[in-house]
């Protein structure tokens, strides 16, 4: 029997970590901080695995879980009263035009950084995870018609930020 | 979707876990099993203990209990012998002051 949940834990593992990995690090920005929150969620998962009725179930549960854990260690920052934010390239530690086809792309994870916590979760959960509304405030705990607004909301500042930041890398070249 | 998000949605593709993201995972399950079964044992062993210290004052109880009572019954027979005694040496006194009494109508 345990041997059972061992090869399903394994499984989960191997077919959600980047989903769990990338969520977390969306969300702090930081590297080192997602890996540890991926490892809590997962350990934390395995704790729970017997009110796991089945893969949905789990993909739903790290979803949820992994925004709730990555709020909480930003809350945990700023009363630190660390610096919330590493710069993503720095952090990530690969270069921005070995991971994204165009400028915009490349800066687009960057200015994501730069939004309200709550416009970024609606918008990882969205874009990365091609959610819809009603999902996305079913895993934050949200009302409906707040997710739509963050929704709204980040993206458009997300637009501006993008309009300006491209308006100076052409005005650069 | 327009473009912009098109875009995004292409940047925000998920990222690759950490290659020892995995055994790092594992590892900490490995040794929070461990100390789970150890914990499960400490448990079992206060039980045990706490049990066996149960069964010891339960049995010490029992025996105090048990040599009460023996006492009692003791100090109860001791009591009614004493009674006895007491009934025998009032019915022999009245036996010799019969006999006195008889020996000197018979003088």
């Amino acid at each position: 029997m345990a041997h059972d949940w061992q090869l399903d834990f394994e499984q989960i593992v191997d077919q959600h970590q980047s989903m769990v990995f990338s969520l977390a690090l969306r969300m702090t920005g930081d590297r080192g901080l997602a890996e540890e929150i991926a490892q809590d969620v997962f350990l934390e998962l395995d704790r729970n695995l017997g009110k796991i009725e089945g893969p949905e179930h789990a993909c739903y549960w790290l979803r949820r879980v992994t925004m709730s854990r990555s709020a909480d260690a930003l809350r945990r920052r700023r009363v630190r009263g660390m610096d919330l934010w590493v710069d993503m390239d720095e952090a990530h530690g690969v270069r921005d035009t070995e991971k994204h086809s165009s400028p915009l792309g490349a800066r687009l994870e960057h200015l994501l950084t730069t939004l309200p916590e709550a416009q970024r979760a609606a918008l990882v959960l969205r874009y990365q995870e091609d959610m819809l509304p009603e999902e996305i405030a079913a895993t934050m705990d949200a009302p409906l018609a707040t997710v739509k607004s963050n929704l709204q909301r980040g993206l458009k500042l997300l637009r501006a930020k993008a309009t300006s930041h491209l308006r100076e890398y052409i005005r650069g070249l | 979707m327009d473009d912009f998000e098109q875009e995004l949605k292409q940047a925000l593709q998920r990222r690759p876990a950490p290659p020892s993201l995995k055994r790092k995972i594992m590892e900490r399950r490995g040794l929070l099993s461990i100390e789970r079964r150890h914990s499960h044992w400490l448990l079992w062993q206060r039980v045990a203990a706490g049990l066996l210290i149960v069964a010891v004052l339960g049995g010490a109880m029992q025996w105090k209990l048990h040599r009460d009572e023996e006492r009692r019954q003791g100090e109860e027979a001791r009591r009614q012998v004493m009674i006895a005694l007491r009934i025998t040496g009032h019915a022999l006194n009245e036996v010799n002051a019969q006999l006195n009494r008889t020996h000197s109508g018979d003088e």
